[in-house]
């Protein structure tokens, strides 16, 4: 009788603003997923569920779970607080509907009321909360009305009955939570999946109990035999020497106890250090990808700063002349009075010249023509080159020639005509100006560009702010809560190597000293035994205590063994299972089969191995394999169940630490195992997609094991007030 | 008198601004100091310029105060040295040498005095248009028309 959950709904929460109606996401019994990118509500979604189970959220902040009722302001959607005028409500909440059997059908809702006092929206003091009661409704699926549930054990019944709370934490995983389910150096937490499993707690009540009956048997075939008159010396000595080996037997499994612990906390160490030290490898990758973004987006804003700074530099800078915009009348007219000004000027000076020289002034000939060495020699051969013919010294033609050659001469002795020469002045103001004047017809164009250029700047600072934002959102989603992530890599490595070197210490002293003494003890106590045995049957005492005696040891015997392989044997099949679901996980990966391999400890913990094909066991690997490993065992102990697993899984970006090959080993491995999954990622998303899904995602769209898929949108660059998650459903 | 004569005594003068004018310079023009919340121009005289702009575009002409209400700042020679800035600016001005009142071929021929007078009318129908230019920019300001946005003097301009 599995829960399928057939709808959730949330009101005003995080990012989902409006009623339950405008946020309902419709689920179905196979695989769900909601896609959706760095903050358009993924761990808001799953928050939604702490809330229904735990009364928590994940803080995204801190990534500490806080009781809801400590949220308070963080969790409403800040549009709607926005929205709520003073000493005016609103409401926030979730809704959960899911179907037990196929009777019934229940609905959950979880509510606040915040009442804002004051102008500010994000301050704590300006909301006064009220917790609502909390609502169950129940109908049968043949009706449709829901009727209200009043009895809080019923309530608590009806939550509990959708994820059972002890099997919640294969149900519920959270990013790096998978980690925490199952922790391997603990002796409890595999013995726990056990027990869950398996009756073996009866097989060890039942061994206790056999081994208090075996030791009163004892006591009694000994007390029998003190009262036998016939003092045996032999035998007494034998059970003086039976309780010595007892107590050797005892010391040592002290010992034994001892170092397990240092075993045990070795092996604690190590595989915390084993999520440490690939978080911080991975850690250290992301920090390596994000320092040169932050670098180049401080010299873009920079960039942005100092052209913003710039733009009124634009008018007065040749190159741009924005002040020239609009003058084009003025720089027409400037040309106009120059013109003018010239030829009255020359009007001026020819009249002056014509007064003084009449004949002299007008000449035809351009300056420098014929140049001046043509000229010498049409003087020296007194012959015109120009129109061939002859110019004997003396002649008028003789006299033009010299006249021309000498025309340079008489310029620069030329006497001023007016008592300011100002040509030079208009001239040069026209030729110097050229820089802007010459911009007129381009400043529209350069404005435009300039403004292009801006708006070219504004999205590569928000194209880089963006990227930056998804990595540091990735790097945050491998932080893992209460551990200390400063701790530099080095140290990492180094107390990881310590730890191994301790493990392996421990385990040479445990395997070769330890354990062949306790070994050693337990043979000599078993002879010992069979000795008082044979002692007591020559001490005549009745059969009755002897048998009972013999017949609980061998009892007691078979007990142990049997909880051992009641034990081994569910190690075995988990680690079976374990190995089935690894390979369906890796398989589109490019991973060389190794094998997962349980083995137990001295101590009775399991170390959980990934072995290459050669057998060798390989550490250190990466935070998404470790996780892989551990997702394997999950499911492992979930399908190991006789029974169905009956509950849904809730998965919140499980596989974000993975590649692609991995996720889609994962979709195919959670059909199998969970009737119902509900799974929130990114890794489908594609922001330049029509459909907003990149490749995978739309053969998942195809694949007819998922039976719902929605993309999550957010609004680009919004204000956090106008933040709004809105949803289309693809499937 | 030479035509470089004739520019250094143009060069050489430091057109004035009416005091009740402090205030809206030091809100558009930051003179290297620190940011307002206003675009800004750099040095006075860029401001001078741009306002001089905007007067004589929308026919803003204003005549200064009284010397005593009026301040100087740097003479024209100085704005943007090594530009050709003030070139362009003279090209402005001489365009309307009709409004200021003077023929260009008469200054060749005019004496040192009546030419001193045609430079201080040019000083004065520049001041004159900067007064007015500043005026209006004082008014939009005041009255909350300015719209705060880096091209802000690019949209006056335009309007």
């Amino acid at each position: 009788m599995a829960s399928i959950i057939n709808s959730i709904s949330f009101k005003n929460f995080f990012n989902y603003y409006g009623d339950f109606e405008d946020n309902t996401y419709k689920l179905e019994e196979g695989i769900n997923i909601i896609v959706a990118d760095n903050g358009a509500g993924k761990s808001k979604f799953f928050n939604a569920f702490l809330w229904l189970f735990y009364d928590q959220i994940l803080d995204s902040d801190t990534k500490q779970k806080i009781n809801i009722k400590n949220a308070g302001v963080k969790i409403i959607s800040d549009k709607a607080k926005n929205e709520t005028a003073v000493n005016d409500y609103l409401t926030c909440g979730v809704c959960v509907e899911y179907t037990s059997g196929t009777r019934y059908k229940y609905q959950i809702i979880k509510s606040f009321t915040a009442t804002r006092l004051d102008e500010n929206i994000t301050d704590e003091n300006s909301w006064q909360f009220v917790m609502n009661e909390l609502e169950v409704n129940r109908t049968e699926l043949v009706l449709h009305k829901y009727k209200p549930v009043y009895d809080e054990n019923e309530k608590k019944k009806i939550i509990d009955k959708l994820i059972m709370p002890a099997f919640r934490q294969y149900s519920f995983l959270q990013g790096e939570e998978v980690d925490d389910i199952i922790d391997f150096s603990k002796k409890e937490s595999i013995e726990k999946a056990v027990e869950n499993l398996t009756d073996i707690k009866k097989y060890e009540q039942i061994h206790k109990l056999l081994e208090e009956f075996k030791e009163k048997a004892f006591k009694d075939v000994q007390k029998q035999i003190k009262a036998n008159d016939s003092q045996n010396e032999r035998f007494n000595n034998a059970v003086e020497e039976k309780e010595k080996i007892e107590q050797a037997l005892e010391q040592e499994q002290l010992k034994l106890k001892q170092f397990n612990e240092t075993l045990a906390n070795a092996e604690a160490e190590k595989n915390e250090l084993d999520k440490l030290y690939a978080n911080a490898e991975k850690r250290k990758e992301f920090d390596d990808k994000l320092k040169p973004l932050r670098k180049r987006l401080r010299e873009k804003q920079e960039e942005f700063e100092t052209f913003l700074d710039r733009i009124n530099n634009r008018f007065f800078d040749g190159n741009f002349a924005w002040i020239a915009l609009g003058f084009e009348q003025e720089v027409e007219k400037f040309r106009e009075l120059n013109d003018e000004f010239i030829e009255k000027r020359y009007e001026k000076k020819a009249l002056k010249n014509v007064e003084e020289n009449p004949n002299e002034y007008f000449h035809f000939l351009p300056e420098n023509s014929p140049d001046s060495v043509s000229l010498q020699n049409m003087i020296d051969d007194e012959h015109c080159y120009v129109c061939n013919r002859e110019a004997k010294e003396g002649t008028p033609e003789y006299k033009n020639l010299v006249k021309l050659k000498n025309r340079t001469k008489d310029k620069q002795s030329e006497k001023p005509f007016v008592k300011n020469d100002l040509k030079n002045f208009f001239g040069d103001l026209q030729i110097n100006a050229q820089p802007f004047y010459n911009k007129l017809d381009g400043i529209k164009d350069s404005i435009i560009k300039t403004k292009e250029k801006e708006v070219e700047l504004k999205d590569s600072i928000e194209r880089l702010k963006k990227r930056i934002k998804s990595l540091e959102d990735d790097r945050n989603s491998i932080m893992i809560a209460g551990h200390d992530q400063d701790q530099s890599a080095k140290d990492v490595i180094s107390s990881y190597n310590g730890a191994v070197r301790r493990i392996s210490s421990a385990e040479n002293k445990i395997n070769d000293i330890i354990i062949p003494k306790i070994n050693q003890l337990k043979k000599d106590l078993k002879l010992i035994n069979e000795e008082v045995k044979s002692l007591n049957k020559s001490n005549n005492i009745p059969d009755g205590y002897n048998e009972n005696y013999e017949v609980l040891s061998d009892l007691e015997e078979a007990a142990s063994k049997a909880k051992d392989k009641v034990f081994d044997g569910m190690i075995n099949l988990l680690e079976e299972h374990a190995n089935i679901h690894f390979k369906n996980l890796i398989k589109n990966n490019d991973l060389s089969g190794g094998i997962l391999k349980f083995e137990k400890n001295p101590n009775g913990s399991i170390n959980f191995n990934y072995l290459d094909s050669k057998g060798n066991s390989v550490y250190g690997s990466s935070e998404g394999f470790q996780r892989m490993k551990k997702f394997s065992v999950v499911m492992a102990i979930i399908s190991a169940n006789n029974a169905e697993y009956n509950y849904p899984l809730l998965a919140d970006a499980p596989i974000s630490a993975f590649g692609e090959g991995f996720t889609e080993g994962f979709f195919e491995a959670i059909g199998d195992v969970f009737p119902q999954s509900i799974v929130l990622v990114k890794e489908l998303y594609k922001q330049e997609d029509d459909m907003k899904i990149n490749e995978l995602g739309k053969r998942l769209l195809k694949d007819e094991r998922v039976k719902t898929m929605y993309v999550n949108h957010v609004p680009e660059n919004a204000e956090q007030i106008e933040l709004v998650t809105t949803k289309t459903k693809l499937k | 008198m030479t035509a470089q004569e004739f520019r250094n005594n143009i060069l050489v003068k430091k057109p004035r601004y009416a005091k009740s004018k402090i205030p809206v310079i030091e809100a558009f023009a930051n003179k290297g100091q620190s940011k307002s919340e206003y675009s800004q121009f750099g040095p006075i005289y860029e401001l001078y310029i741009y306002a001089f702009r905007l007067g004589l575009k929308k026919g803003l002409k204003l005549p200064l105060p009284p010397r005593n209400s009026t301040k100087d700042f740097v003479e024209i020679g100085k704005w943007k040295r090594d530009s050709s800035l003030v070139d362009f600016l003279l090209m402005i001005v001489f365009s309307h040498s009709e409004e200021i009142g003077f023929d260009w071929n008469d200054l060749e021929d005019m004496d040192e005095k009546e030419l001193n007078v045609v430079v201080s009318n040019i000083v004065e129908f520049i001041e004159s248009y900067a007064n007015g230019g500043l005026q209006y920019l004082q008014e939009e300001w005041e009255n909350d028309n300015l719209i705060n946005s880096s091209y802000l003097f690019v949209d006056l301009m335009n309007e």
